[in-house]
């Protein structure tokens, strides 16, 4: 009745790397996107 | 200006140096003063009639004897619970939704206090006090909902501590964090009541309850969801995730920092005779900041939630009514704010930041509830929906809150520095 | 001290020792946990467990002849403890009784705050009124939704079936086993009641489904059922997985000493570093 099958758990660990190295890359330009706003901001001002 | 005619009442004591008195008149003396004193605030300020008291106390009072009939005819007559949903919208709302958005106390008081950035200097207490009554009347509400509340002190005393229970430490971190949260904010109480030397005293114990109160921050906001961890065969697969108590700590990083945009809005509107100018100005670079915060944690909130549904494989999942549900939420009230708060910053534009603010604090409430009642067994015909009662009392619970709220901050110098 | 005396004593230590380590094996065999396995190729569906049940702990007595109650699907419920359900299957009727598992390790006791929910060493999980908060933690985690509640009184109990805890420290069978007049359900310890249950599958192997419920299902129960239909069919949930249920909670649970450690640690750390910062650009 019971049937024993072999379930990688690990099936899915490259879309997982993948997916954290879109994420630094991404993280970067977001961070870089948001803190740019002072200085125009500032030149702005002026 | 309230601050200035409390020590106008503090300075008003009978007493100069110089006369000898002995203790016991003076002891009195001063407690009459202080009776008199709580008396004299007590008073209502300002006019009655307003909107919102036009709409709140008709609630509070029905709210208040619904509540007097729901302990005395249990719980079937005032919720919609049942054996399948024990849990409704008084634990999934009140007191689940309402921690999480009580969370901007302690990213705050981590910013002020341990990061020493001045810039959120003005609104600490504020934050505090937020966070302080939200505990109190949310955190609380987890009363309203036991069916045995006397028996309450078996886990507290010690008679029957169950170590082993996620309820158990979440409970007792509520306790301590309201303590905490108590002793961040009684500088403000001495202050108002005119106690200088204690205040002093309190005010060098504020660093030490600031960190105290972070650890058991993060402990109990995580812990929420890890009560649900033991939920797994009724929780939807795309909702549970062996690290729901990672999601509820980081999302209510997000969820505090957007009811903090939201609320201090509002009350800079409420409350603008009591904010000077100074403090004014200073406000829309606080929420600018703010709005970059809650940008930054939900970019990683997101791709996290990504990570673990491409670790769960559930991409069979999406194709049904239930996944685009799970779109909406993770896509329309996570990604989305997250961008207008990373626009808002960038352009200085307040709309789009309290737009974001608001559809951020919508995706935490359905976050929440869809853990807690709406995928709740999603794999059986049964639903819960709130009964009217359970809704009722739950504004009662909001109102009175903001009653309290503006009683304080009309009479404790919480604006001022 | 010569070398005979120390052989001696060191000797004498190690047979104590020896002999307490065998008191304490020998401890964990004779508490083995009493379980009760229904054999559901047995039961005809009369019901007399339910009576049984009810009589027993003073709560509804279901009116066995004329209520109908097989029509319709029913749990466990605050007023009964244990029902039998009526399905239609491949080979015909099948008749099963419900009623809490008794978790090896519960899911309802790990949840409960106050220990009101208890496995008791003999093996059935009791509820406890005078220590219950009522906050229905137990109810939101027991996988098989067992524990139910009093919602019409202003003094709610949980209600769910204890095994009958009293009368098996009177040396008694539980009142369901004895009421059944088939041998559906068989009490003993879960040890010898696998040993049944397989002896009667390798017996009748075109009779039994190659499986007993309860073995493995959420760390095993004390509750097992043998079944001559997949168990799909007549009500189990087979995807429950055989991890037990407190394990779920076991790793936050274990962090948050670490948290409470590292995290004050850390903070006071960052509080220093950026006051020192301030004191220097001054
Ligand atoms: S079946 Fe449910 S109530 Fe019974 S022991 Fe297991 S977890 Fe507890
Ligand atoms: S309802 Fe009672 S028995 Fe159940 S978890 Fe809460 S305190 Fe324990």
């Amino acid at each position: 009745m019971e049937s024993y099958s072999y379930i990688n758990i690990f099936e899915t660990k490259g879309l997982e790397y993948i997916l954290l190295i879109c994420f630094l890359l991404l993280f970067i330009y977001f961070v870089r996107y948001i803190f740019s706003s002072k200085k125009k901001a500032d030149e702005n001002m002026k | 200006m309230a601050g200035k005619n409390v020590l106008e009442i503090g300075t008003a004591t009978p007493f100069k140096k110089g006369y000898k008195m002995d203790k016991k008149t003076i002891f009195f003396g001063e407690v009459k003063r202080f009776f008199k004193f709580i008396l004299q605030e007590m008073k209502p300020r300002g006019k009655w009639l307003t909107p919102f008291n036009i709409i709140s106390l008709p609630i509070m009072f029905i709210g208040f004897i619904l509540l007097i009939l729901r302990f005395v005819k249990g719980l079937g007559y005032a919720t919609n619970l049942s054996q399948e949903f024990p849990w409704g919208f008084w634990i999934g709302f009140d007191v689940i939704t309402g921690v999480a958005f009580a969370g901007g106390a302690y990213v705050i008081t981590f910013v002020v206090y341990v990061m020493k950035v001045e810039k959120y200097h003005p609104i600490v207490k504020v934050t505090v006090l937020n966070g302080l009554l939200a505990y109190m009347f949310y955190a609380g509400a987890l009363v309203l909902d036991l069916g045995k509340p006397w028996n309450i002190f078996n886990p507290i005393i010690g008679n029957s501590f169950g170590y082993n229970s996620v309820l158990f430490l979440v409970a007792w971190h509520f306790l301590l964090y309201m303590a905490t949260e108590f002793l961040e904010f009684s500088p403000t109480i001495a202050q108002w009541l005119g106690w200088e030397k204690l205040q002093k005293i309190l005010k060098s114990l504020t660093v030490g309850a600031v960190i105290f109160g972070i650890t058991l921050s993060i402990l109990h906001q995580s812990g929420l969801g890890a009560l649900f961890l033991m939920a797994k065969s009724k929780i939807h697969p795309l909702w549970y995730s062996e690290f729901i108590p990672v999601f509820f700590f980081v999302s209510s990083i997000f969820a505090g920092l957007s009811m903090v945009i939201f609320e201090g809005t509002i009350s800079h509107r409420v409350f603008k005779d009591k904010i000077d100018s100074k403090h004014h100005a200073a406000f829309d670079e606080i929420i600018f900041g703010l709005a970059k915060g809650a940008a930054i944690t939900m970019f990683v909130y997101y791709f996290f939630k990504a990570l673990v549904f491409i670790h769960g494989g559930q991409w069979s999942y999406l194709t049904d009514s239930w996944g685009i549900w799970y779109l909406f939420e993770v896509i329309g009230l996570v990604l989305i704010p997250c961008f207008m708060f990373a626009y808002g910053a960038k352009n200085r534009n307040l709309g789009i930041i309290r737009t974001a603010a608001i559809l951020t604090m919508i995706g935490i409430i359905l976050n929440r509830l869809n853990i807690s009642i709406i995928t709740f067994n999603w794999n059986i015909p049964a639903v819960y929906y709130p009964s009217w009662i359970e809704i009722v009392i739950t504004l009662m619970i909001i109102f009175t809150e903001i009653w309290v709220f503006r009683w304080v901050v009309s009479r404790m110098p919480v604006f001022e520095d | 001290m010569d070398r005979r005396n120390f052989l001696k004593v060191t000797g004498g230590i190690a047979a104590s020792l020896a002999a307490t380590g065998l008191q304490a094996k020998e401890k964990q065999n004779d508490e083995e946990f009493v379980g009760v396995l229904t054999d559901t190729t047995r039961c005809i569906g009369c019901r007399a467990c339910e009576k049984a049940c009810g009589e027993a702990h003073d709560l509804l007595v279901p009116d066995v002849e004329n209520d109908n109650a097989l029509d319709n699907l029913r749990t466990p419920s605050e007023k009964q403890w244990t029902v039998v359900n009526r399905y239609e299957t491949d080979v015909g009727e099948v008749f099963v009784k419900q009623q809490c598992m008794h978790c090896w390790q519960p899911a309802c006791t790990a949840a409960c705050l106050t220990n009101a929910m208890l496995k008791t060493k003999e093996g059935p999980v009791i509820w406890r009124e005078g220590k219950c908060i009522g906050c229905r933690y137990c109810m939101a985690s027991c996988p098989f939704n067992i524990p139910k509640y009093e919602y019409g009184s202003w003094n709610p109990k949980v209600q769910k079936c204890n095994m009958c805890y009293d009368r098996l420290q009177q040396g008694k069978k539980p009142a369901c086993v004895e009421a059944c007049p088939t041998g559906a359900l068989m009490f003993g310890s879960k040890r010898e009641l696998m040993e049944i249950a397989r002896v009667r599958i390798y017996n009748h192997p075109e009779k039994y489904v190659h499986k007993i419920y309860g073995e493995h299902e959420v760390g095993g129960t004390g509750w097992l059922y043998l079944s001559g239909v997949p168990f799909e069919q007549i009500g189990f949930r087979t995807d429950l997985g055989t991890t037990p249920y407190p394990e779920y909670t076991k790793e936050f649970l274990y962090a948050v000493p670490l948290i409470f450690f590292g995290a004050p640690a850390l903070l006071t750390g960052l509080h220093f570093l950026t006051k020192k910062d301030e004191s220097s650009e001054e």
